[in-house]
């Protein structure tokens, strides 16, 4: 896995072009270009904010800013997930011709999301001194946390990189378990709404902790539930092991099988 | 150790053996799936066999053969595109692949963009690209094109762009598959020139052609592949002679 890593950061000039040729060409050609990046998440804020306070009122005090903090966050997750899972196969053509450490592609994918979160950031925090939400010191935490998640969204990405090449229906499926775990996980809706004897099994979810994290230093303004944040860290580091070491192990007929 | 050094092979292929499977025509459905369960649904196909190959520093090594005989296969496991079945490989320095040009182009890119992109693909850190920019906008011969969108590119500047980028990386190893009829006449030339130039400077070089005549004018070795097989391997004049004796008489 030295190796691995080491080779990866051979590359990083090519890591570099990709995540800026993604972020670049996304948007090439449309009038407003690179600004789309802060446009979407605007108008996705006036959209929520125009239904959740006119249409669809719910109870939850400033619900809109609620709901953003947390999906901001999960959308770099889910993003990055199903845009990996095609990240190796979308790309035979580099792999059966060139040499490079395979990561780099998938890696490439996380990459350019937690950019264009981190960018989405200009949007939020405007909109939470618009709404009058309480920004606190909290928010130093905000690097912690984000590291965390890229743990697990980096080695969940590597994962269905790879099994995609082996297992392609794995592209189609990844569509709707995301959108299960989406509603599995208190983005829509505040944690302790979870119903006492399942909360169990909404404690194996890994990213039930992470979003809450997100939401109490932005929206309730408190630091985050640092235990449960090193427990988690602890486990993430395993599974991006397990991850880097499943994908050398595989990468090796990728060529062939693309 | 000064003396070991200079005698070194700087690719050692040792019982080299590629089976690659081959899948019936279609993928295999879900129904095939469960009524063949168990039984072996695809049959090994040997690409390589047996292939034992020492390659001098600062040498030139051609493989040549007909199509399907299994060179570019060997190419691409000795660049680590693909893994052998059985055997080892042993790559001693920086090694670079012409297998395509232009790999990872932008269509909406410029071409000095693009050799940005293309240039790191092939591992190459900023500093180097830096230095090396321009003589890669030289050899290109694209003139005020260089920053226009790829997209308008002719076929042929997209390929000597993408040439251009590749023989301007600094490999100790530089292996080439079929690239060299690249652009008109005067490029041709001038991409052989500049495969002398690099053979002067002591970069070993592996070849893939099926011309014998290239096979005599640049390489010092020679190997000729026939259904995965080394059929004859030597200095090269004696194997393109060989060779271009079977084509004859075949």
């Amino acid at each position: 896995m030295g190796q691995q890593l080491k080779e990866i950061y051979l590359y990083r000039e090519m890591l570099k072009n990709l995540v800026a040729k993604e972020l670049r060409a996304r948007y090439k050609g449309s009038v407003l270009g690179f600004f789309w990046t802060f446009f979407n998440p605007l108008l996705m804020l006036i959209v929520y904010s125009l239904v959740f306070s006119f249409v669809m009122r719910v109870q939850t005090e400033n619900y809109a800013m609620f709901l953003f903090v947390a999906l901001l966050p999960w959308n770099y997750f889910a993003t990055s997930v199903l845009q990996g899972a095609a990240s190796l196969v979308q790309n035979s053509s580099l792999i059966k011709k060139i040499y490079f450490p395979r990561e780099i592609l998938p890696l490439s994918v996380v990459l350019t999301n937690l950019v264009n979160y981190l960018l989405s950031l200009f949007i939020l925090i405007p909109a939470l001194l618009i709404f009058k939400v309480d920004l606190t010191l909290a928010l130093i935490a905000f690097p912690a946390i984000l590291i965390v998640e890229t743990l697990l969204v980096a080695s969940l990405t590597f994962l269905v990189a790879i099994a995609n090449v082996y297992f392609r229906d794995l592209e189609h499926i990844m569509g709707v378990l995301m959108m299960a775990w989406f509603f599995l996980t208190p983005v829509l809706y505040p944690a302790d709404l979870i119903p006492q004897n399942a909360k169990f099994i909404f404690n194996l979810n890994p990213a039930t902790p992470i979003i809450e994290a997100y939401r109490s230093i932005f929206y309730a303004g408190k630091w985050p539930q640092w235990d449960v944040l090193g427990y988690l860290t602890i486990g993430l580091l395993v599974l991006v092991i397990i991850s880097l070491v499943v994908f050398g192990r595989f990468q090796k007929t990728v060529a062939e099988e693309i | 150790m000064a003396n070991e050094f200079f005698n070194a092979n700087v690719v050692e292929i040792k019982d080299l053996w590629k089976k690659f499977q081959v899948y019936q025509d279609k993928t295999i459905s879900l129904k095939e799936r469960i009524i063949f369960w168990g039984r072996q649904r695809t049959e090994g196909f040997w690409a390589l066999r047996n292939i034992n190959l020492s390659v001098p520093k600062g040498k030139t090594i051609g493989l040549i053969g007909r199509n399907g005989s299994g060179k570019s296969t060997l190419l691409k496991i000795i660049s680590r595109i693909l893994y052998p079945t059985q055997g080892e490989v042993k790559v001693r320095g920086k090694l670079s692949t012409l297998l395509e040009l232009g790999a990872g182009f932008h269509p909406d890119f410029t071409g000095r963009e693009n050799i940005f992109l293309n240039a790191s693909i092939l591992g190459f850190t900023r500093k180097e690209i830096k230095e090396k920019l321009n003589d890669i906008v030289e050899f290109a011969e694209l003139g005020d094109f260089i920053d226009n969108p790829v997209r308008n590119y002719s076929s042929g500047m997209y390929m000597r762009l993408g040439f251009a980028v590749a023989v301007h990386v600094d490999p100790d190893i530089l292996l080439i598959d079929e690239v060299l009829s690249v652009g008109d006449l005067a490029f041709q030339e001038k991409c052989l020139t500049r495969i002398q130039d690099m053979q002067k400077q002591g970069k070993t070089i592996i070849l893939v052609t099926h011309a014998p005549k290239q096979v005599e004018d640049l390489c010092d070795i020679a190997v000729w592949l026939d259904h995965g097989e080394a059929k004859l391997q030597g200095p090269a004049q004696e194997v393109a002679q060989a060779y271009k004796e079977f084509i004859s008489g075949a």
